[in-house]
This record gives structure tokens, sequence and C-alpha cells, in this order.
């Protein structure tokens, strides 16, 4: 009678602890993924995102609305629409590297030991904060531009070496694109704990002229 | 014979419930701490996130799908300057050729749709038993894709996109919490990317020992779901957000 509480007693405890590891297995797949899971300052964070894409293509969308009716008007004037393609195209040019481009945005230096995916990170951190183009050194960060390194470990931008201490420039709102970087937590601050004798400066520029692509894409 | 067997065989009642603690305290012990481990798990999400996630998950939600919406508005309105322009520009010369210019950049840039050869990868998060072992290492984070991506263009990719959203100049692959955004579209695993370019030259990439190899190990440690293979007749979209050209001017 007592050897048979004991063995029930047991069945039961390995019952619930096989119901809690596979809870507690689930949990942490759900808890990893799920919007519903993620905390307030981490939701709060991603509604400043949503809304400032929102804002930007709400921007655009009055920006063409106008361009579309000024288009309609040239053309009924008899005037053509020439002024409006001209327009497209040399934002299309900014947009697609294929033009040398000058304006406000930040510097970001980066002297000392450094490699491809911290540099490709970078690019994309600035990009996230709405950077419009990008140069590393003298290289021009285009659409498909892609980051390496020799194996002297200097880095590349489309195969083409980049040499240390790397001037990394991208045009934009010069303040967004500062705070983003430099806040707590932010990139900077990541790459000053991981890479610990690197030296790394932010600065707010007022004119940057970055160049073309060297190579235009086809 | 007998006697003994049974002097031997006889019961000590302090053994006996020695016997059956010990057997008991191993599970114990495991029950207590996987109760506790749940329990602080549910701990972090209560609390603030009881108060405050509500609102803010509608927020979020609302937000996300005013930006479908307005994506197909700009996609519509773009289409009808691209209309009015593509009209007038037969009229002269002049206007064919900045139309034909046009046209060339866009396809370089991202804003048109492409179909094409080349390879398939999906990237999801371990679903075996072994994911438990380091949660970190389980999963995708923003960052592999950025290295997936940067491969792809390495290895001569022609055209990106990322659950459907188009990789350009401008685009970002950024994470907030474990919420990954590709454009500002939010997104979950599983992820495929879609690389159209030559399909020998980006497998030949990939296959590199020397590339991704963070991806490759916890793929075989961890079993992170991570797997390249050659596609036929694939389809990127054009890029649907804002250009967003307001400080630059070109020279």
């Amino acid at each position: 009678m007592r050897s048979n509480a004991g063995v029930i007693a047991v069945t039961v405890v390995a019952v619930f602890l096989g119901v809690l590891a596979v809870t507690q297995i689930q949990a942490q797949d759900v808890y990893s993924r799920s919007l519903q899971l993620e905390t307030p300052a981490s939701l709060t964070t991603l509604i400043a995102n949503l809304s400032e894409r929102n804002n930007a293509i709400k921007d655009e969308m009055l920006d063409l609305r106008h361009r579309t009716d000024t288009a309609k008007e040239a053309i009924a004037s008899g005037k053509g629409s020439l002024t409006e393609a001209e327009r497209q195209l040399s934002q299309l040019r900014v947009f697609a590297g294929m033009s040398a481009v000058s304006g406000a945005g930040i510097t970001v230096r980066v002297d000392g030991s450094f490699d491809e995916r911290a540099l490709s990170d970078l690019v994309n951190e600035l990009r996230n904060a709405g950077a419009e183009a990008v140069a590393v050194n003298t290289a021009r960060v285009g659409p498909r531009s892609w980051f390496g390194a020799m194996t002297d470990h200097t880095l590349t931008v489309d195969a083409v070496a980049v040499r240390g201490p790397l001037q990394v420039r991208a045009l934009g709102a010069p303040e967004v694109m500062y705070v983003a970087m430099t806040r707590t937590g932010g990139i900077i601050g990541q790459f000053q704990l991981i890479y610990k004798g690197t030296r790394f400066d932010v600065s707010r520029e007022s004119a940057l002229d970055l160049p073309a692509l060297a190579t235009p894409l086809r | 014979m007998c006697d003994t067997f049974q002097v031997t065989a006889a019961p000590n009642p302090d053994r006996t419930r020695l016997t059956h603690s010990l057997v008991l305290l191993l599970p114990a012990v495991l029950f207590g701490l996987l109760v506790s481990i749940q329990w602080r798990t549910q701990s972090d999400r209560n609390e603030l996130t009881v108060r405050y996630n509500t609102p803010l998950l509608d927020a979020a939600k609302t937000l996300q799908n005013e930006q479908a919406t307005l994506k197909a508005q700009l996609a519509d309105l773009r289409a009808e300057l691209d209309q009015i322009q593509t009209s007038a520009s037969t009229q002269t010369d002049a206007g064919k050729e900045l139309q034909a210019r046009i046209g060339e950049l866009k396809k370089v840039a991202g804003l048109n749709e492409r179909t094409g050869d080349g390879v398939l990868i999906t990237l999801d998060d371990a679903r075996s038993a072994s994911a438990a072992k380091d949660v970190e290492k389980s999963i995708c984070h923003n960052t592999d894709l950025t290295d997936i991506v940067n491969q792809a263009w390495r290895g001569g990719a022609e055209a990106i996109a990322i659950n459907d959203e188009r990789i350009v100049g401008s685009s970002s692959i950024y994470c907030v919490g474990s919420t990954i955004m590709v454009n500002g579209t939010l997104m979950s695993p599983p992820f495929s990317v879609v690389v159209i370019g030559s399909p020998n030259d980006l497998l030949a990439t990939y296959d590199d020992p020397a590339q991704l190899r963070d991806i490759k190990q916890r793929r075989d440690v961890y079993g992170l779901g991570f797997r390249v293979s050659r596609a036929s007749a694939m389809h990127v979209p054009p890029y649907r957000g804002a250009l967003n050209i307001r400080y630059g001017t070109p020279r």
C-alpha cells in the first residue's frame, strides 16, 4: 500500500515534470518571436520606427501629387513634362549611387581594428536612421555594394581596398543620424565594448561631398 | 535457508523511507527548478507588459496596416506619374531619351519587378530540442540577414527580396526586441531570401567555407535553419517604400 503510494507520487511528479519541460521549451520559442510578448520599451521603439517610415511615405506622396499636377499642367499648356522627367532622373541617380551628391549629414570615424561585418552593420544602421547616401573613405556605397576583407584584414567595398582610419560619411538629417548612432545602447556603444582599442568619433556635418559609384551599375 | 532469507529480506523501515526520499529528491529538485524558470519567464512579461502592452500593440498593428495601405497608394501615384511622362515623352526625341534613362535607373535601383533564375535561401529559428541549449545561437538575427544579403551582392546578385521586401540602396534590416523589420515592415521567421543572379556564381559564394561561418556553425551545432538551393523563374517585387531624397543634391 505504502509502496504503491510512493510509485503514484513519483509518477505524478514525473508527469508534471514532463509537462513543464515542454511548456518551458514552447515558452522560449514563442517568447523569442511574438509581438505580443515584446517589452513596452521595444514596442515603443518599434512604434517610433513605424511612424517615421509612414511619415516619410506620406511626405513623398504629397510631393508626387504635386509633381503629377505640375506635369499635367505643363502638358496641357504645351510645354511638355521634361522638367519633371529631369527632376526624377536626378533623384534616381542619387538613389542608385550614380551621381556625386552634396548635403548635410554625419561622419563616423573609425580608427583601429574593425571588420567587414561591423562595417556592414554600421552602414545598415545609418540607412535605418535615414541615410540617403553613404561613402566609406572615397568609395560610394551603392544599392548592390558588398563589404569584404583582404588576407591582410584590409577592408574592401566592392572589392576595392578602404584603409583605416575609416571615414564613413552619410548624407541625411544630421541630428537624427547622430542620435541614432550615439544613443545609449546604440551601435557605437556596442562597437566600443567589442573593439576596445578602436576609437570611434561621430560628428555632425553641414556640408558633405560624396562621390558617385566608381563602376556604374548595369 | 528460509530463515536466513527471511532475515536478510526483511524491510528496514528507516532504510525504505530513506530510499523513497532519495527517489523523490531528484524529480522534486528538477520540478522546483522548472517551476522557478517558468515563473521567472512569466514574471518578465507581467507587470509593465500587461499594463501597457495592449495599447502599444494596437498602435503598432495600426501603424503596420497603415504602412501597407500607404505603400500601395505610393505605388499607384508612381504609376500615374510614369504614365503621364511616358505618353508625354513620345512627343520629342529628348523626352524619349530621358524616359529611357529613367527606365534604366529604375531597373538598377530596384524600382521595377524582376523575374529570373538564382538561388532561394531559407533562414529559420531552430525547432529542435537542442535549441534550448543556447537560445541566442539558435534563433536568426537581423545580422544574419545582413550577412546573407552582403554575400549575395558579393556573388553578383542582380536583385534580392526578403519575404517580398525588395532590398535597395536605402534598405535596412533592423531588429527591435525580437522583431525584425525590413524596409520598415515587421517580419518574423521563417525568412525566404530570393536572390536573382547567376545560380552557379551564387551557389559558389554561399558554399565557400570561409563565408558565413557563424551561420553555418550554428546550423550544424544548434539546428539553425539555413538552406541555399538553386531556383528558377523566381520573382522579386519592386521597392514600395519612399525614396526619401531630401538632403542630397546631385552634383
